[in-house]
Parts: structure tokens; C-alpha cells; sequence
């Protein structure tokens, strides 16, 4: 044992002390460690979300844990690495429409189908995408950006994930963090614009029970709704095709075992893998920038625009509908397509006024209809601006 | 069981099928995209050559293997050069260029072809697909000058003209990707356009399924109508029930109370609710004392 071997042992030891973390980390690391413990902690102690904030707050810490930049093919950025390949599903776009199947298999349209006018109502709350729009290209935005931003407001991660990752990839990772933070604050965002848009009288509307749908008719919805909105939007045709599709083998009532797994293992197994890699993608050298405080601040206003829209857009039709066939306002807020938190919002406010105003199901409808409007309205843009 | 085997048999044919019309037709989206007949100096080839040059363009968005395909100067000898199979370098990626040599001197590899281009006269050149039969592309190159190219003005589609530059192996228009963006950019700088025309299409595309669906619902109801009235025919009920416009939870309720009926549940509670004190037989596995969260005591 000589002083060489001291010395050597000496060197290995601080190199290996420049590979750890300790070594590396920033203030921007710990502050997004902070943000992932921020979302792990909503979603435990007050359950909102927790389906998809822990997943991306997990990955918001895996995503942030310092490492030296030694080509060890680690981080979610470096090619050929593990967590790069799984982000591979949602930088090329393909987990969106997976997540969409699932969701297509789990709906229920019975709400939409028995009361077609509340299709209405889901468009309308659309407004959201589009006035964020208008106010992200007055921010300095690219039309491109503007509209990756924008789509925030339809309040649906897969079609925001999925819009972003062809219009602005760079934006991504904020965009969808965004999108699934204010999705999982819908119930503190909605409720108070819900009240200040609505009277008393307004919010006691009853309205008529829906009425019984035959299997034909939940048959023939997915088939004639992916003709009529892809023919006119083909380029939403990725996210509605698979949601009509998903929904055709739940009603079809012949294809059991592929309904089971397209609304069982197939979606968690991918809401994991978005959500975990979504949440990585948050590396706070990438991350964090002026332009995410930003997108955080639109998301919240296209939220808050979509929501007023929507209630808005119903107190309006009122106008138009008899007695006795009027639509209570507070169902408005269910066009955005966060399903069925939007709809257990208007519920629950419904509640406060009534205890006896049951308003799930008919949430349920606009609710359903805001799914299809955002995926049309993310075909548009795609459209338009690609 | 031959029943079910010919099932098998007819699906296999019928997937054969499609994906034989599916590779058949990825080769019909090539195009000739540029030429150069007379190359004096210009472009080089591998051998440090200058010779005549055809540029194909593969026009679709995945990628095409050129390999079987022909390229001739005579529409009476479809087949005059076999551009060769299971070469790697004839699969030409989406929107991508390919360049071959009219050099007449097809032994310096697969891009030089058996023939060469006439630097006068017009040049006729084809390109048909696999089965020497199906014409895939065709141009007739007028007399131009040396190191002049006639080209398509904007890839892949488009008419042809004199090319105002060169560009073996590249874009003949360049195309930043950004056009959709700046055309935006420039005629709707606030969005408003933008807004109007979505929300126009998203409440026009909800409109229909509305309009549709109401159809639908109409006829559903009505159907169902007529149904109740025909089961009801011959019964003593003197009304005929509208069960159209019945709510779902009805139907619900009723379905549920018939399904417990048949079922016989509910008949016996095993749980009682009561006033009376309860007595419960000891036993030391309901004991909290021997609760595994005690905390040890202090003496």
C-alpha cells in the first residue's frame, strides 16, 4: 500500500463525487423537485387528479434528479436512453389517440344522445381554445405556439399533448403540465365563475329527465359521429377516430374483451407511461423559462374564458327554448371536455341551491360533446397551421 | 370445421390481397423531378464524371423502394433498365430525391443507367412500375442548353420549365415549412379570423351530429311507439303507454325492482338495526389491549 494507491483511490472518489447528484444540482432542480412533491401532495391529501398527478409528479422528480452531462444515456433528452424511448410515444403523438380509445370505450353518450341540443353546449365552450389564442399571439406568441397553447382551454391532456407535440414541440412538456394541473383544478376554478355568471332562479332550473336510448341508437353515435366531424376535420382524424372507435366496442355489445381491455389495462397501462415521461419531460434545464410562467398564465385564462363561455352560451339559448324545456346554466361549465370532473362540478353547485336538482346526468352530455368539440377543434388548428 | 377453415382461407386471400394492392401502390407516388440531358459542368457522379441526370422525387410520406421499377427512354420498351432489386440505397424516404446517371454504363452501379440522354434532340423519359405495364410517370425534355436543367417548379407535382438553378438531390422550390404560419402571421396577426372560422367549423361539425341525432332520436322514439302499441294489442289496457319519452331512470327502477324480485334478494337481512344493547362474547382478537399500535409504558 503505497501513497499512488492512496491517491488513486483519492481521485476515483472525487470523480465519482462530480457523477451525483449533491454534485450537480441547481436551483432550478430543487424548485421542480418541489413542484413534482407539490402535485404528489394534491394528489394524496385531496385527491384530485390522483390518476394522473402522481404519475407526472413522480416523473417531475425523476425527470429533475441532477445528473453530469456524461453521455451515461440517463435523461428523457438523450437518445437511445430508456425514458427517452418511452417519451418516444408522446413526442410522436401516439399515446394521445390510446388514451382516446380507453376513453371512447368508457363513455356512456346515452346523456348526449337523448338530448342532442347539449352537443351546443360543448361547442361553445370551445370558446376557451380560441380567445386563449387570441391572447397568446397578442403576448408575442407564433401563430403555431398560439395555437398549442390555446388548445389548454378544451381542458383535455391526450388532444393537448397531442396538438403540441406536431405544432410546437419545444412547448410541450409546460403545455401539457398546464393542461393537467388546471384539469385537476377544475374544481376550484369552475365553481366561483359558475356563480358569479348565474342567478338564483337560474340555478334551480330542473330539467326534463333524459329519456331512454335503444342500443341502435348508441351504435349508430360512433359510427355517424366519425363520419360527420372526420369528412369535415380529417386532421382530428387520429383522436376521434380512436374515441368513435373505442366507443363502437363498448356498444357494440359483441366485442366484450376488447372493450374490457381498451378501457382497463390498455389506458392505465398508457396513462402511466404518459404521465411518468410527461412529468420527466420537465427537466428544469428545459423546462424551466420564462415562456412556461407564461403558458401557465394562459392555460388559466383559457380555462376561465372556456368556462364562462360555456354557461354563458346556455344562459343564450335559453332564450330560444320554451318553458318547461329550458337548460340549466350550471351545466355550462361541462362543455370543457375534463370528463366527468366538469360534470360532478355542475352537479355538486346544482346541489348547493337544490338538494334535489340532480344535474350529473344532464352534465353529462355537454360534457361528452366538449370531448369531441376540443378533438375538432385540435384538427382545425392542425389544419390550419401545420 | 371446414366450414371455419374456409373462413380462414378467405381471410388470408383477402389480407394477401390488400397487401399486395398496398406495395403496388407506393411505387405510383414517384415522380421524375428533374433532368439534365446535356452535363458539361455540372454535377459529378461517384467516379468524378459528368453525365446526364434524372432526379425522381418520391412524393408520398413514407418511404419507396424504387428497386423493380423501370426507366426507359422508348414507350414502346417499358423494361429498358430494371433499376435492381434488394439494392438498400432504391428506397428513397418520404419527400426525398434520388438521382441516376444517363451515362450508358449501367457495370458502375445500380444510379447508372443502360442508356443515354440526347443532348439536341427532345429526350422522352418514363419511369413504370414493377410489372413493366403500368406507367408511373412520363416527361418529354426539350433541347436545352449545357448545364441547364428542366425541372418541376414545385416537387413531386406541377408543371415543368426551364429551372432558373440546378438542384441535384435537393428541393427544386425551398419550402421553410413555415408557410401556413406566415400566411397567418401576416393576414391575421390579432387571431380573430382564426377564432371565427374554428368556432364556425366546430358549432357547424356539432350542428350536424345535433341535426342528425335528433333525426335519429325522432325515429327511435316513434319505432318504439309502434312497438308498444303492437305488444299491446289484445291486452285489456285500454291506453297505450307513451314510452318514447319515459325517463331511462324509470325504466331503471323498474328493471331493478323485477331483478331483485326474481332474484329474491332483500327477503332476509342478515344486518338488524336496533336500540338494544348489543352483546358481544369476548375474545382477545377484538381486545384493543393486545392492539399492535400500544405504545410500550414507561415505569
Amino acid at each position: 500500500m503505497d501513497g499512488n494507491f492512496f491517491s488513486f483511490l483519492g481521485e476515483n472518489l472525487t470523480e465519482f463525487l462530480t457523477f451525483t447528484g449533491f454534485a450537480n444540482v441547481t436551483f432550478g432542480h430543487i424548485f421542480m423537485i418541489a413542484v413534482g412533491l407539490v402535485f404528489i401532495s394534491l394528489a394524496i391529501i385531496k385527491e384530485w387528479e390522483p390518476m394522473l398527478l402522481i404519475p407526472i409528479g413522480f416523473g417531475i422528480l425523476i425527470g429533475n434528479i441532477p445528473f453530469k452531462d456524461a453521455g451515461l444515456q440517463i435523461g428523457i433528452y438523450e437518445e437511445g436512453s430508456v425514458l427517452n424511448i418511452l417519451y418516444q410515444g408522446v413526442q410522436q403523438g401516439w399515446y394521445p389517440p390510446l388514451i382516446f380509445l380507453g376513453i371512447g370505450a368508457m363513455t356512456d353518450f346515452s346523456a348526449l344522445i337523448s338530448n342532442p341540443k347539449l352537443m351546443l353546449v360543448g361547442a361553445a365552450a370551445q370558446f376557451g381554445i380560441f380567445g386563449a389564442y387570441i391572447i397568446a399571439l397578442a403576448m408575442g406568441f407564433e401563430p403555431n405556439q398560439a395555437g398549442a397553447i390555446g388548445i389548454i382551454g378544451g381542458a383535455d391532456g391526450p388532444t393537448a399533448i397531442f396538438l403540441s407535440s406536431k405544432l410546437a414541440p419545444n412547448l410541450m412538456g409546460a403545455i401539457a403540465i398546464s393542461a393537467y394541473s388546471y384539469m385537476a383544478l377544475v374544481p376550484v376554478i369552475q365553481p366561483p365563475i359558475m356563480k358569479l355568471l348565474t342567478t338564483k332562479k337560474e340555478r334551480l332550473i330542473r330539467m326534463k329527465p333524459p329519456r331512454a336510448v335503444s342500443q341502435t341508437e348508441k351504435i349508430i353515435f360512433p359510427i355517424a359521429g366519425l363520419l360527420l366531424t372526420t369528412f369535415l376535420v380529417p386532421s382530428g382524424l387520429p383522436l376521434l377516430g380512436m374515441l368513435f372507435f373505442g366507443n363502437l366496442i363498448k356498444e357494440s355489445g359483441v366485442t366484450r374483451r376488447l372493450a374490457e381491455t381498451a378501457r382497463g389495462p390498455l389506458i392505465d397501462v398508457i396513462t402511466i407511461l404518459l404521465g411518468v415521461t410527461v412529468g420527466a419531460s420537465t427537466q428544469a434545464t428545459q423546462f424551466l423559462k420564462w415562456e412556461s410562467i407564461l403558458i401557465f398564465v394562459l392555460g388559466a385564462l383559457s380555462f376561465v374564458i372556456a368556462t364562462s363561455a360555456g354557461v354563458l352560451f346556455v344562459k343564450f339559448f335559453n332564450l330560444f327554448l320554451k318553458e318547461g324545456n329550458k337548460i340549466n346554466p350550471l351545466i355550462g361549465n361541462s362543455g370543457v371536455s375534463a370528463v366527468p370532473d366538469s360534470a360532478r362540478i355542475s352537479h355538486h353547485v346544482g346541489l348547493e341551491y337544490d338538494p334535489t336538482n340532480y344535474l350529473l346526468m344532464h352534465a353529462m352530455g355537454p360534457n361528452v360533446a366538449g370531448v369531441i368539440g376540443s378533438a375538432v377543434a385540435a384538427g382545425i388548428l392542425l389544419g390550419f397551421l401545420m | 370445421m371446414l366450414n371455419k377453415l374456409s373462413k380462414g382461407f378467405k381471410l388470408a386471400a383477402l389480407s394477401l390481397l390488400f397487401t399486395g394492392s398496398l406495395s403496388a401502390q407506393q411505387a405510383i407516388y414517384l415522380r421524375l423531378n428533374e433532368v439534365m440531358p446535356n452535363n458539361v459542368d455540372n454535377y459529378q457522379d461517384d467516379y468524378g464524371k459528368q453525365s446526364a441526370w434524372i432526379e425522381i422525387f418520391n412524393n408520398s410520406p413514407a418511404t419507396v423502394d424504387l428497386g423493380g421499377c423501370f426507366l426507359t427512354t422508348d414507350i414502346n420498351n417499358p423494361t429498358m433498365y430494371p433499376i435492381p432489386k434488394g439494392d438498400i440505397l432504391t428506397k428513397v424516404k418520404a419527400r426525398q430525391h434520388i438521382i441516376f446517371w444517363a451515362d450508358n454504363n449501367p457495370s458502375h452501379g445500380t444510379f447508372h443507367l443502360n442508356f443515354a440522354l440526347d443532348s439536341v434532340k427532345p429526350n422522352f423519359i418514363a419511369i413504370f412500375d414493377s410489372n413493366g405495364k403500368t406507367l408511373i410517370d412520363s416527361i418529354t425534355i426539350p433541347p436545352i442548353g449545357p448545364d441547364q436543367s428542366f425541372a418541376r417548379v414545385l416537387d413531386g407535382s406541377g408543371a415543368w420549365a426551364l429551372a432558373e438553378k440546378v438542384t441535384p438531390s435537393t428541393n427544386n422550390k425551398i419550402l421553410t415549412g413555415q408557410e401556413a404560419v406566415l400566411k397567418f402571421k401576416e393576414n391575421d396577426p390579432t387571431g380573430v379570423g382564426m377564432a371565427i372560422t374554428a368556432m364556425m367549423v366546430v358549432f357547424f361539425a356539432l350542428i350536424v351530429l345535433y341535426v342528425v341525432f335528433k333525426c335519429i332520436g325522432n325515429t327511435a322514439m316513434r319505432i318504439s311507439k309502434r312497438n308498444a302499441l303492437k305488444a299491446q294489442k289484445g291486452t285489456v289496457v285500454q291506453k297505450p303507454v307513451d314510452l318514447g319519452t319515459e325517463s331511462g331512470e324509470v325504466f331503471a327502477a323498474i328493471a331493478m325492482a323485477l331483478h331483485e324480485y326474481n332474484n329474491e334478494a332483500h327477503d332476509l337481512e342478515n344486518t338488524v338495526l336496533t336500540i338494544n344493547r348489543v352483546t358481544r362474547n369476548y375474545s382477545p382478537w377484538n381486545s384493543k389491549i393486545y392492539g399492535l399500535k400500544e405504545l410500550p409504558k414507561k415505569r
